[in-house]
């Protein structure tokens, strides 16, 4: 399965991870929801690959960073 | 099938339905009908005749002690924002009640089934509390929903974050110093003026770095060793492609990293050990019951 992070880019640059999805169809379905919520209108999204290493992957080298969205 | 995931994998095995689900034994089904049962009851008529609210704080109070009254064994209070309401659902009441009920962590010790036999009465008796103290709000006359398993659009972990009961712990679950991880939730959303609790951090998330007992314990490797920040929050994403070969497609129920989880040792230091000892003599990583 594809494993993708949804990131949420505060105005001020934070960034905050909303989650883990396991389709890029899943994933930007929530990021289209999340725009729609007014108090987040400020907010950037970004969809990447999930971290090897954040993931439960003994031995993972590193990240892999797919195209922001 | 709600979860996507979950039906990928389901259907990658052939069958419609999540063996863990289809093999319900009926005491299991039992509870669960209970709360399909008062799920058309979670709303209702308010009382015209509204009760007159001059003391937040003394209602707070009273509500409080109602929760404790039909068997809550936490009960807290915060604003509803729009991170605790679930993506695509509309909650409009300003606050929310939350409730848990603690299971009785001595059922680690009879097995999986036990386990979840008592998961399954919290959670049913969560969806009695919250049933009866939505209504108890509606008679004095403010709109208030309940949520529970029954029904729900809120997300319990936040909620249960900004009220006070605890922290996110590594496991993916809210930690309590009293409870551990070992409790299970009830919800009511209403406009009834309300004293809002506050967060409280006590160590669990810099306890979580160095603990890696819930990792240790997890079958499936699920569990990560890096975590992700979401609004300042650590948060250890679990991995459901792996903790879903042993939580939902077997029979047998898995809550190990759970019961695991050494917050509990402070309230059952005996039962601990023991279940403990237990998971060294076969490997920490075997299921209960492989």
């Amino acid at each position: 399965m594809e494993k993708l992070y949804v990131n949420e880019i505060l105005p001020d640059g934070e960034v905050s991870t909303v989650g883990l999805f396991y389709s890029r169809a899943e994933a930007e379905k929530i990021v289209a929801m999340l725009r729609d919520i007014p108090e987040r209108s400020a907010c950037r999204y970004e969809i990447v690959h999930a971290v090897r290493h954040l993931l439960a992957e003994k031995g993972a080298p590193g990240a892999q960073t797919a195209p922001k969205e | 099938m709600a979860d996507p995931v979950l039906a990928e994998m389901v259907h990658a095995t052939g069958a419609t339905e999540s063996r863990h689900y289809a093999a319900v034994k009926p005491t299991i089904q039992a509870y669960r009908a209970s709360w399909v049962k008062l799920a058309p009851y979670r709303d209702g008529p308010v009382n015209s005749q509204r009760v007159t609210v001059n003391d937040p704080a003394a209602m707070t109070a009273q509500i409080k002690a109602k929760a404790a009254e039909l068997g809550a064994n936490m009960v807290g209070v915060c604003r509803l924002q729009p991170h605790m309401i679930d993506l695509g659902s509309e909650v409009s009441h300003e606050f929310v009640i939350a409730c848990c009920v603690a299971e009785d962590y001595e059922k680690v010790l009879q097995g999986p089934d036990a386990v979840e036999e008592e998961a399954m009465r919290t959670y049913a008796k969560c969806t009695e509390i919250a049933t009866e103290l939505a209504g108890y709000v509606r008679d004095m006359g403010y709109p208030a929903m309940a949520h529970h398993n029954g029904a729900s659009e809120v997300q319990a972990i936040p909620i249960f974050y900004q009220v006070g009961f605890g922290e996110l712990g590594r496991h993916g679950s809210l930690i309590n110093e009293t409870y551990g991880a070992s409790f299970r939730p009830g919800f009511v959303t209403t406009d009834l003026p309300l004293i809002e609790d506050q967060p409280r951090e006590f160590g669990v998330q810099d306890f979580c770095m160095n603990c890696n007992v819930c990792q240790r314990n997890c079958p499936g490797d699920a569990i990560p060793q890096d975590h992700v920040i979401t609004h300042g929050i650590k948060r250890w994403l679990i991995d459901l492609e792996k903790c879903y070969p042993y939580s939902r497609l077997r029979d047998e129920y898995c809550h190990l990293c759970v019961d695991a989880c050494p917050y509990i040792v402070k309230s059952y230091p005996e039962t601990y050990k023991a279940f403990m000892k237990g998971r060294k003599q076969v490997g920490y990583k075997t299921p209960k019951t492989y």
